[in-house]
């Protein structure tokens, strides 16, 4: 046990190390000189030498690496050039609204697909079942982005029940609330397809298992049967699938926020590519593949609480 | 008081089980023995109300009295474990894995007898301590995976025992198990019936096993009982042209003992059982049967003293 | 049981649709799609404009086909260089074995930290945005999904009778990995490919619609879809066409994808 967490830890930051390797190879060996890219084809070339010095840029790349990465440890991402500010202050500031909306949709996510899931393969080859797998199998070819814009044209433009974009600010609770729901719901529904579809065949996996002619023949009923008996044990590969979910939720975000126009973390990653600013765009898209591998290692992590048989196997 | 009248299960046309009649006083040990596909586990589930949901159960049913044949699910979940219990082959697959032995046995417990969790708890112990289940209160923690084969059986028992039963259907209990262990579990069994009053149906095809468990034996074959009796009877004189090749088949101790005797080939019943639907429609067993008459194929053979065979009935007549 | 399952069938359709009008917009479209009338914008479907046109008085129609073929080809082009390069390593890591293995399927693993959308950010921040860098970020994704597949599926095959029957002819390990691990492990890859050829519209669409993929005035569904989304109270109608075709093209693709992996793998099939 000790040994298999271990591992994956050292597994963990081995990859974080990579992630960064590569996040700054792509932005800083690439062909492309950062310094034009910031200031443009029309900068002078005093004024390029000066901002290549500013940002060392005549370092060697270890050096510039390890400066960054030594650097980001401590919190500090550089200062962003469009914003003025140190951008660890920025995403301090957009933070909460991206994570928000991360975490109601995959709340919302796991609650459609469990539910509907589990009553599909409880219903199996019945209209029901059918329909559940017909609407994920749909759910899974749209685009959310393309979902947003139509639940945008039903709820906002059409019926007027919702705010079509923007953020009130979270001074204003209620407002605050109600702009997030058309961006959660479009977040999740698609996602919720894919896991609706996973539940339902690992349930129907499950259910085949002689443990669980063992509880009908102890009596139980159906219900109970299903909820305590078969849900657990499906949810060990429902687990692997969430933690994927869980990452292309929050890269949904990027997406979501773009469509809805709400200051988080991916409208500033898009703000930072259109203002040429580097240091910004290399911190997010840094934070974006470390919430993607964090939420990996964490599914490894609930592996090892779920199942007790990985604890006596290492 | 169990009573099954010429008890069906049926899937389309194919009968997984052909009007089988049997009645289970309490107290009573009765073997149940074929190859598979011969109906037996089909029995064991049907009295459970567990046939598959394909399957299209007819004839009669009764447990206390009460008709069972066409009752709904709701009903039947009400006789489980309370009035009949059941355990299965495959102890390793049988036990929920994510679920501490202790707590398996607990959950009928609390959810049909409302016990409180010590007491549930109690009684756990107490149920693993008659199956003779070593140190219970260390095991009822264990996972189980944790757990030896025989040990699993016997929480299996545990469970099945929890709610004191008046049947307990026994599919194939030993057969996943090492011989000495299978062994002591046929004598807990025994055990278990003759103390707790308690009817036990012993699924096997395992003629030794069954020998020891039983005082009556139901033999099958093709989904139809083939013959019955007293086990020490049937299986000493048997009618039935399949359970005497079945005997037959049988390995003995003898076999294997004398060194330098000459090395008998074990009979065998040539060719296989047929897939259902294409079983013939009288006696189940010809086409195989060597000693079978011009009417066996057609005509469903009466039950001759036990024995469901043309050759003994028109012997006898 | 000899019928053709129907995810099979409606996905074949599906895309043999999407692929036959892309194909079709090379000879002919109704209107050159790039052409501008703006007095004659916002019209309504008619004999004329089939679909309608646009803000621009493009016909949409026109458009629709051509990012159709737009669409395939970054599609195509990013499964094809991203299969091949994920093979070459799975089969590469299944031959040697030992821990350039291990070393191959780690570096792979950190592939999966990289969500299309990220790697395209990166690629747009350092070099612009442009459709070749989109196809770049698709292509690098499906980099560590084939090399994954490839390598559990060569494994399998290397234990084989007649795997070993070839390596006791003393055949060397390329030779065996090209002439008898190649051609069997095809069924699943090319079942991966179709659906990945999936996730690859998908993600042009998305990449488009974001500004790092299709750059004006290259039509495309996601472009389509970001332009319509200003326009939604005047011309409603523009956001829904678009998004319709990328539904049929991903749905097509996903479904010949399962009804092709249910055809080849029956055990997979049986459990589902």
């Amino acid at each position: 046990m000790a040994y298999l967490l271990i591992r994956r830890t050292l597994g963990f930051v081995l990859t974080l190390f990579a992630v960064s390797v590569v996040v700054f190879a792509a932005m800083n060996i690439l062909p492309g000189d950062p310094a034009l890219t910031i200031l443009g084809l029309d900068a002078t070339d005093d004024a390029l030498a000066a901002l290549r010095a500013e940002l060392g840029l005549n370092d060697p790349p270890l050096i510039r690496y390890l400066h960054w990465v030594g650097a980001a440890l401590t919190g500090d991402f550089g200062v962003s050039h469009s914003f003025g500010v140190p951008v660890s202050g920025l995403i301090a500031e957009r933070l909460p609204l991206t994570v928000s909306l991360a975490v109601s949709g995959m709340v919302v996510t796991v609650a459609a697909a469990l539910a509907l899931g589990i009553a599909a393969a409880a219903n199996r080859g019945r209209a029901g079942d059918w329909a559940v797998m017909f609407l994920s199998q749909i759910g899974v070819a749209v685009p959310a982005f393309w979902l947003s814009m139509l639940l945008v044209l039903l709820f906002a433009v059409t019926l007027r029940w919702l705010p079509p974009g923007g953020f009130p600010g979270w001074e204003e609770p209620a407002a605050a609330a109600r702009a997030l729901i058309l961006p959660t719901v479009s977040l999740a529904l698609v996602q919720s397809a894919v896991l609706a579809r996973v539940t339902r065949s690992s349930a129907l996996e499950v259910m085949r298992l002689d443990y669980v002619r063992t509880a009908r023949a102890a009596g139980f009923s159906r219900r109970r049967v299903l909820w305590r008996h078969v849900l657990p044990n499906a949810l060990i590969p429902i687990v692997t699938i969430v933690g994927m979910q869980f990452a292309a939720l929050v890269t949904g975000t990027i997406v979501i926020e773009n469509v809805f126009y709400l200051p988080g973390l991916g409208r500033l990653v898009f703000q930072a590519i259109s203002n040429r600013d580097l240091p910004t765009v290399q911190a997010l898209v840094t934070l974006f593949a470390a919430i993607v591998v964090t939420a990996n290692f964490v599914v490894d992590l609930l592996y090892l609480a779920i199942d007790p048989r990985l604890k006596a196997r290492s | 008081m169990i009573e099954a009248r010429a008890l069906s299960v049926g899937f389309g046309p194919a009968l997984a089980l052909r009007e089988a009649s049997l009645s289970i006083a309490p107290g009573a040990r009765i073997g149940v023995v074929g190859e598979s596909g011969s109906g037996k586990s089909m029995l064991g589930l049907s009295l459970m109300g567990m046939a598959p949901d394909a399957a299209e159960v007819t004839g009669s049913l009764t447990v206390d009295g009460v008709e069972m044949a066409g009752a709904r699910e709701r009903v039947w979940e009400r006789l489980r474990a309370r009035r009949v219990a059941m355990i299965f082959q495959e102890p390793m697959s049988a036990l929920n894995p994510l679920k501490r032995v202790g707590e398996t046995v607990m959950e009928p417990l609390l959810v049909h007898r409302g016990l409180s969790r010590s007491e549930a708890r109690a009684r756990a112990l107490a149920l693993f301590r008659e199956v003779e289940l070593p140190e219970p209160e260390a095991k009822a923690m264990q996972f189980p995976h944790e757990l030896s084969g025989g040990q699993r059986q016997r929480v299996l028992i545990a469970l099945a025992l929890a709610c004191d039963p008046m049947l307990l259907i026994a599919d194939e209990p030993t057969t996943a198990l090492d011989a000495e262990v299978a062994l002591r579990v046929i004598e807990l069994l025994v055990r278990l019936s003759e103390e707790r009053g308690m009817a036990l149906l012993f699924i096997s095809h395992d003629l030794a096993a069954v020998a020891r468990a039983t005082r009556e034996i139901l033999v099958m074959y093709g989904g139809d009982v083939v013959e019955r009796g007293e086990t020490e009877a049937v299986l000493a004189a048997p009618r039935h042209p399949y359970t005497r090749g079945l005997l037959a088949a049988r390995p003995s101790v003898g076999d294997f003992r004398r060194p330098g005797a000459p090395r008998r080939r074990l009979p065998t019943i040539p060719g296989t059982v047929p897939p259902l639907d294409l079983l013939p429609p009288g006696c189940r067993f010809s086409g195989r049967c060597p000693v079978e008459i011009a009417r066996c194929a057609a005509e469903r053979p009466p039950a001759h003293e036990g024995a469901r065979c043309w050759l003994a009935a028109e012997g006898a007549a | 049981m000899k019928r053709v399952a129907p995810n099979l069938l409606i996905g074949g359709v599906l895309v043999a649709l999407v692929v036959g009008v892309a194909a079709l917009s090379l000879v002919w479209t109704p209107y050159d799609h790039a052409v501008l009338n703006v007095r004659g914008k916002f019209q309504g479907p008619s004999l004329a404009h089939w679909l309608g046109s646009d803000q621009l008085g493009r016909d949409v129609l026109s458009q629709l086909m051509v990012a159709a073929r737009n669409s395939m080809t970054v599609a195509l082009i990013s499964v094809l260089v991203g299969g091949t390069i994920g093979v070459a390593l799975g089969l590469t890591a299944a031959a040697l074995g030992g821990l350039v293995e291990e070393a191959i399927m780690r570096v792979a693993d950190i592939g999966f930290a990289f969500p299309a959308l990220l790697f395209a950010i990166m690629l747009a921040a350092s070099l612009g945005p442009s459709l070749w860098n989109a196809v770049a970020a698709i292509a690098f994704i499906n980099i560590p999904i084939f090399a994954r597949v490839a390598r559990a599926s060569a494994n399998q095959i290397w234990t084989r009778e007649y795997v070993l029957a070839a390596r006791a002819a003393g055949l060397g390990r390329f030779a065996i990995s090209r002439d008898h691990i190649l051609p069997n492990i095809a069924a699943p890859v090319i079942v991966q490919a179709t659906i990945e050829f999936a996730v690859a519209i998908l993600a042009e669409a998305a990449l488009s619609y974001l500004g790092l993929g299709a750059q004006p005035p290259a039509p495309s569904w996601g472009r389509m879809l970001s332009e319509a989304q200003t326009l939604m109270y005047q011309a409603p109608q523009l956001a829904i066409y678009p998004g319709l075709c990328i539904v049929a093209a991903v749905l097509g693709f996903s479904l010949l994808g399962d009804g092709l992996r249910d055809a080849t793998d029956p055990r997979l099939a049986r459990a589902r």
